[in-house]
């Protein structure tokens, strides 16, 4: 009897146990929360979200229409990340509850003095003094200011005149957002949203890898207009990309006129389908002597090629990069990069003038100032009297850049004025760029001007320049062999 | 009567003996060696092997674990011979004299090796079970091993399930869908993997319903952002049909597989994709917005 007692007694307590744990769990379990007042709808954020983009808030679901959400121009998609309310302080009694207000949830607050940037208050732990007394009405000013206290250590007088003090609330979870509403229901609010810049970053990404040339404008825009590098460094490298693409339009209009995606090899531009097949668009057989479109990447840009190249080429794109090719207006160097990159694509002879000014600028990184003479290297024959006229120079690293690209275009001026350089030079480093750029040209007169460069540096064993005069026309021979 | 057992034995032992195997007891003790050249001269002894009576399966086994083409001058027979598909094809034949012994032997050892050519030797020889032998019971031992606790079975039952599937995604895709709900994660792990590699259509709405899980109401009902983001990849993998399931996670602003979604997107070139990514270039960037709350 009393077995049975005690069992029904644990039946009760189960019983009892069991809807409870229901409770807590299924509550617990909610992720989505309707905002009566402001009349939307908030879903907390994933947690693999969270971990992934290092975020943090809620997001919003849904407005009803004329509701205040609505009103706020809020929109679905956004995420709150911050509920920030400020406290203006107009008497001493202000300052002492907005500071309690402030405190009360994360020990750190805003505080704005006339004249003065905002300055965070941190304290270690609840229950620390701020360490500030006040006074006044209608003005309110700093009486004291307490020693060894987080007031002390900030930029702080006694005198200051203190405006307001901001409160910025992170809110991590719904239960957070819930909670900061209800607290200041009373108050007018500031949600803080936060971007996903993960998400922007993949799309433009993507954009550029799909070659379509309705992705050009937007990712100007957003390269213009953005805040965030990461994702300006993104758009200009997807644009970078775009251009890339265009250039190969000559070869994919082959395929688009004989509506295939596959063609004899021999009948192609051998160039052009070296790089094609590096962004992974083709596949080259040389046994078979078959070029194939990669399906479905290639054979779909095969369609978008012909308007991604009338898009690159309408001169936009090449402006752009000219503007951000400059120290002045690009602070971040991979940007600077890329543009120089985009115009040694397109060949602007517009920018001929800009890629001299960087290439003469020495505070600009030696790196970007060579591929700047690179890049007019590409341009070619119009840029050689620029580059003639930049080589008078007196600075030896100009000269030195303005050689390799004088060697790179080639031609009888360029060539002339390297070799009248090289009989002319007394610099031992410029000499070795000198013989580098006229072997590149490699014509008889390169050849003969090298040549008597041999002849005269012949007794002197200990030379730089005669080791590499030997080396140089050591690669002639292998090369004409 | 003692006497008279202890001579039985001894017959037996005897016959026993007499029936063995010897060329493949050699290439055995071989293997086990540290001789030089040990495996090309194993092989030799399990070709032997193969024209005596006994334990062919074992030596058929054997020959297609240990053959390989660099024991020989390349286009020669013995070199052809050596290819994964005749390998393969030695593995079968241990199945088809042993079944139950080998194919369990394929599956929990042979696709264990570290040999990539071994591993695709396997492979070509469950891919003749499939065809010609006891189709069931492969399925069964592959199941089997996707449930297991041992994550290299898993991940090789994956592999095979992929291979398998690409031919018969009719018999398998159901499979696999039902191995979803499997209590283990590192199952539906797999088994969302296997989906992705056979790519068929037919696998969309599961992979969808388990993208979707993301945003239920219940946390019980979510499954694990691993499989999630996994399964949106083999929906990528899938392409075509799979694009506007894709396109549809993009568009979920709340999904924390926007990017994932985004990624395969790109791989597979589709036009239809650029609106929505523009659309997520659209979106608002960090913003300040001033909220009445009284």
């Amino acid at each position: 009897m009393l077995r049975k007692i005690t069992r029904l007694e644990n039946l009760c307590r189960f019983a009892f146990i069991l809807p409870l744990f229901a409770l807590v769990f299924g509550f617990g379990c909610d992720n989505r929360h309707y905002d009566d007042r402001l009349k939307m709808e908030v879903q907390q954020l994933d947690s693999d979200l969270m971990n992934r983009w290092a975020t943090s808030g809620v997001v919003v679901l849904n407005t009803q229409p004329n509701g205040p959400a609505h009103a706020a121009q809020l929109e679905t998609g956004e995420l709150i990340s911050y509920i920030v309310v400020e406290y203006p302080i107009g008497s001493s009694g202000d300052f002492n509850s907005a500071m309690k207000k402030a405190v009360d949830e994360d020990n750190n607050f805003v505080l704005h003095l006339k004249d003065k940037p905002p300055i965070r208050i941190a304290l270690r732990r609840r229950g620390d003094k701020v360490g500030l007394t006040v006074e006044g009405n209608g003005t309110v000013r700093v009486k004291e200011i307490q020693p060894g206290t987080p007031a002390a250590n900030a930029d702080i007088q006694v005198g200051d005149v203190i405006e307001k003090i901001v409160d910025e609330r992170n809110i991590y979870s719904l239960s957070d957002y819930k909670e900061t509403v209800g607290k200041l229901a009373k108050h007018n609010v500031i949600f803080r949203t936060s971007e996903l810049i993960g998400v922007k970053i993949a799309a433009v990404s993507a954009l550029g890898d799909l070659g379509d040339a309705r992705a050009i404008e937007p990712l100007i825009d957003l390269f213009k207009n953005s805040r965030e590098f990461s994702l300006r460094k993104a758009a200009i490298s997807s644009l970078q990309h775009l251009v890339e693409l265009s250039v190969l339009n000559d070869l994919f209009q082959e395929f688009q006129k004989a509506d295939a995606n596959e063609l004899p090899t021999n009948s192609l531009q051998t160039n052009q389908l070296e790089s094609a097949s590096i962004l992974g668009l083709l596949t080259v057989d040389r046994v078979e002597n078959t070029v194939t479109l990669e399906v479905p990447f290639g054979a779909q840009f095969r369609h978008r090629s012909g308007s991604l190249y009338q898009k690159i080429n309408e001169g936009q794109l090449a402006e752009l990069a000219e503007q951000y090719i400059q120290i002045q207006v690009e602070p971040e160097q991979e940007i600077r990069r890329a543009c120089l990159a985009i115009l040694g694509i397109l060949k602007p002879i517009s920018a001929i003038d800009g890629l001299i000014a960087v290439l003469e600028n020495s505070v600009e990184i030696p790196g970007i100032r060579f591929q700047a003479g690179l890049a007019l290297s590409q341009i070619g024959e119009p840029a050689v009297d620029a580059l003639i006229a930049a080589f008078e120079t007196e600075d030896p690293s100009t000269k030195d850049i303005v050689a390799s690209a004088l060697g790179g275009i080639g031609g009888t001026k360029a060539r002339d004025r390297l070799i009248n350089a090289l009989e002319t030079a007394d610099e031992p480093a410029i000499r070795l760029t000198l013989v580098d750029a006229i072997a590149k040209i490699g014509d008889a007169p390169s050849i003969r001007a090298l040549e008597r460069q041999r002849e005269r540096y012949q007794q002197d064993t200990d030379s730089g320049i005669r080791i590499f005069l030997d080396e140089v026309f050591r690669n002639l021979n292998e090369k004409s062999m | 009567m003692k006497k008279l057992w202890l001579a039985f034995v001894l017959v037996l032992f005897v016959v026993g003996c007499g029936t063995q195997n010897e060329n493949l007891a050699k290439g055995k003790e071989l293997i086990k060696s540290d001789k030089r050249r040990k495996e090309e001269r194993a092989v030799r002894e399990f070709k032997l092997a193969l024209q005596q009576p006994t334990d062919t399966a074992e030596a058929h086994y054997l020959l297609g674990f240990y053959n390989s083409q660099e024991f020989y001058e390349p286009n020669t027979a013995d070199w052809e011979g050596a290819s994964i598909a005749e390998r393969g094809g030695q593995m079968f034949l241990a199945y088809k004299e042993e079944p139950r012994k080998y194919l369990e032997r394929l599956i929990f050892e042979t696709l264990r090796d570290d040999d990539l050519d071994i591993q695709n030797a396997a492979l070509a020889a469950l891919k003749r079970v499939y065809e010609q032998g006891d189709r069931k019971r492969l399925i069964s031992q592959l199941q089997k091993a996707i449930k297991s606790g041992d994550n290299r079975d898993r991940h090789s039952a994956h592999w095979v399930f992929g291979h398998l599937g690409r031919d018969d995604p009719a018999t398998l895709v159901p499979v696999l869908v039902k191995l979803l709900d499997h209590r283990r994660e590192e199952t539906r792990l797999n088994a969302v993997k296997a989906l992705g590699e056979i790519g068929s259509e037919e696998a969309i709405p599961a992979l969808a319903a388990i993208i979707e899980s993301g945003s239920a109401r219940w946390k019980r009902d979510r499954e694990k952002p691993e499989v999630r983001q996994l399964a949106v990849a083999a929906l990528g993998k899938i392409g075509g049909a799979a694009v506007p399931e894709l396109i549809k996670i993009v568009e979920n602003k709340g999904s924390s597989l926007r990017v994932d979604a985004i990624r395969a997107l790109a791989t597979l070139g589709d036009e239809k994709v650029v609106e929505p990514l523009l659309n997520a270039l659209r979106e608002q960037s960090s913003r300040d917005v001033p909220v009445r709350l009284n």
